[in-house]
Order: structure tokens, then C-alpha cells, then sequence
């Protein structure tokens, strides 16, 4: 077996355990753009195209309850900032060895590549980085992909009373638990929550959401310089 | 344009946003250090949009515009909160906050409420 092929498969084994919390995310966002109207087309595209869950599953509410357009993008693109640092973090580890098409490498940039990166992959001397991220990511998307589909073609039949909307801040709370590693992450945490009761029902079209956003991130900024990386006890 | 039409000029513009967002700092890598400011406003970004992402789904239902306080969903918000804290799993914490949102329904629907 090839290098590239171990390291692919060694990628795809440290993303395994976390395939079954990306399931249930992938049906709501796919029950999401059936119910919004849209079709099986949209749901592939959306998901091939963007690969990024959370902003699907925003973007897609947003515009099923007509918000304006710049609202849609913008949340969305406010809730793939992230992506960014993550970008910038990892940059580092995969840059040296991927060439000049580097920039590429950004498609496959998702919590769960990024985190089996930074926590595993990056210690390893048996695999060569790049295709170990890429190998994470096939089977991310492919699971993604399926479930995706899944929840486009059988969403509709979920009964309104199964309340399964909720599934969709329950999956954003697992990923927020490890978000709160210093004090000011938790203090930004505690300003954008505060903010969104407040302004969400308030301000029209959901820019209350967007507001919270900025809100929660100059506050944890402006602390962060009076307290710079004191960690939280867990 | 048609709704359709419109969806895909979302999926567009939301796919290319992103793909500069990823791809940026790969670009920039070596090239260009990133402002101080910048690295130390979005560093703060993933608790601030996961939290403004569960707040109001857990606080209040929706229906025809207007927002409604759900106590349902605030009880089972909590308890998801509190095993997601302490097993920081994904299927547990789905489990525990749906299986308490239904007995909480189902109980504050018994008692008329």
C-alpha cells in the first residue's frame, strides 16, 4: 500500500467516530431545502458547493422564511468566519507539503477534518499530511452527501410534531462546548446569548442574529486583551 | 427571478464567500501575516456564532412571524447542555435534549399549559 493511500486511510479512521454525529446534522439540512421548496438538485448542489452544514442549514431557514438577501449570505458567511481561523491555523501544517495549488485545499476545511488535523494528524510521522486531510474529508462528504440526500427525499414525511428542528441547535451546542476553552470565549459566549433574546425577536428580518454575532465577538476581543488566554477549568 | 433561481444564486454566492474564506489564509501563508486585530476579533467567532445558533432556537418557537417563549425547549436546552459539558458527545446530547423536549411537551400539554 502506498503512502498516500495509508495516509488517506489513516485520515478517514480518525474521523470515523464522529460519522454518527454528522448523520442527523445532514438530514436536517437536507429536510431543510425540501421544505423551504426546493428540490433534490438544490440539496446536492448546495451541499457539494458549499460543504459547510451550519450555514447551509441558516441559509436555507433564512430564506424560507423571506429574509432579505443580504441577510441570507451574510449570516451564513458570518457563521463560516470561522473557517477562516481554522484556515489560518492550519495553514501551517498542510502549506509545505501541498505546492501551488494550495489554495484548493481550502474546499475540504470542515470542524471535523480540521479537528482530527490539529488533535491527531499533525503528530504523526507514519502519514504524509495532505492526503491524510483529504482521506478525512472523502468520508466526511460522502456521509455528508447521503445524508444530505436522505433528508431531502424523506423529510417531508416527518410529522411538525416530532419537533425536529430542535436537532439543529442541539448539534451547534456539541460544537460549542469545546468553543469555550478561555475565559473570554466564555464571556463572548454569555454577551452574543444575552444579545440574540434580546435583538432576535426584535430587529426585523433577522439581522438580530447577525448583530449577536459581532456583539459576542468585540466583547470576548476587547476582554481578551485584559485577560489573554486564561483558561476556563473543564 | 424564480424562487429556484434565487435559491441558486444563494448556493453561489454562500459556496464562493466560503471558498475565500478557506482558501485565503492558504494563499496568504508565507506571503502575508494576518493584521493582529483581525486574528484577535475572529478568534472569538465560534463561540459567538454557535451561541447566537442555539440561544433563540432554544429560548422561543416561531409561528406565523411572530417569536413565542418555549419552555419546553428551554428545559431540554439545558439538559443537552449540561451532557454535551460533561461527555462532549454528539448522539448523547441529541438523545437527551429530544427525549426531554417530548416528556416536557407531553407533560406541560397534560397539564393544559
Amino acid at each position: 500500500m502506498s503512502r498516500t493511500t495509508s495516509s488517506m486511510i489513516a485520515g478517514a479512521q480518525a474521523v470515523a467516530p464522529v460519522i454518527v454525529g454528522i448523520i442527523p446534522f445532514g438530514l436536517v439540512a437536507g429536510a431543510a431545502v425540501t421544505s423551504a421548496g426546493m428540490g433534490l438538485a438544490e440539496a446536492v448542489g448546495m451541499s457539494l458547493l458549499v460543504n459547510a452544514g451550519a450555514s447551509q442549514i441558516a441559509a436555507t431557514a433564512l430564506f424560507a422564511e423571506n429574509a432579505p438577501l443580504f441577510v441570507v449570505v451574510g449570516t451564513a458567511l458570518v457563521i463560516n468566519a470561522r473557517m477562516f481561523i481554522y484556515s489560518t491555523s492550519i495553514a501551517p501544517v498542510l502549506v509545505p507539503e501541498a505546492g501551488r495549488w494550495r489554495a484548493l485545499l481550502g474546499h475540504p476545511l470542515v470542524d471535523q477534518s480540521y479537528a482530527a488535523m490539529m488533535t491527531k494528524g499533525r503528530y504523526r510521522d507514519d502519514i504524509r499530511v495532505v492526503p491524510y486531510y483529504v482521506g478525512s474529508w472523502l468520508v466526511l462528504a460522502l456521509v455528508w452527501q447521503l445524508s444530505n440526500i436522505s433528508g431531502a427525499l424523506g423529510g417531508a414525511f416527518v410529522p411538525a410534531s416530532w419537533s425536529l428542528d430542535f436537532a439543529v441547535p442541539l448539534v451547534f451546542l456539541t460544537m460549542l462546548v469545546p468553543a469555550l476553552r478561555f475565559r473570554a470565549d466564555v464571556e463572548a459566549a454569555i454577551a452574543t446569548a444575552l444579545s440574540a433574546a434580546i435583538l432576535v425577536p426584535l430587529l426585523p428580518m433577522q439581522t438580530g442574529l447577525i448583530a449577536a454575532i459581532v456583539i459576542g465577538m468585540v466583547w470576548g476581543a476587547l476582554r481578551h486583551h485584559e485577560h489573554p488566554a486564561v483558561e476556563v477549568d473543564a | 427571478m424564480s424562487e429556484r433561481e434565487t435559491f441558486w444564486f444563494v448556493i453561489l454566492a454562500l459556496a464562493g464567500g466560503t471558498f475565500l474564506l478557506r482558501s485565503l489564509p492558504f494563499w496568504l501563508h508565507g506571503r502575508a501575516p494576518a493584521p493582529r486585530w483581525l486574528e484577535r476579533l475572529l478568534r472569538h467567532v465560534p463561540a459567538a456564532a454557535l451561541t447566537a445558533l442555539v440561544v433563540p432556537a432554544s429560548l422561543y418557537t416561531k409561528s406565523n412571524g411572530a417569536y413565542e417563549v418555549a419552555p419546553a425547549r428551554i428545559v431540554a436546552a439545558v439538559a443537552a447542555l449540561l451532557v454535551a459539558a460533561k461527555t462532549r458527545n454528539v448522539i448523547w446530547t441529541l438523545v437527551t435534549g429530544m427525549a426531554v423536549l417530548w416528556v416536557t411537551q407531553g407533560v406541560l400539554g397534560t397539564l393544559g399549559l
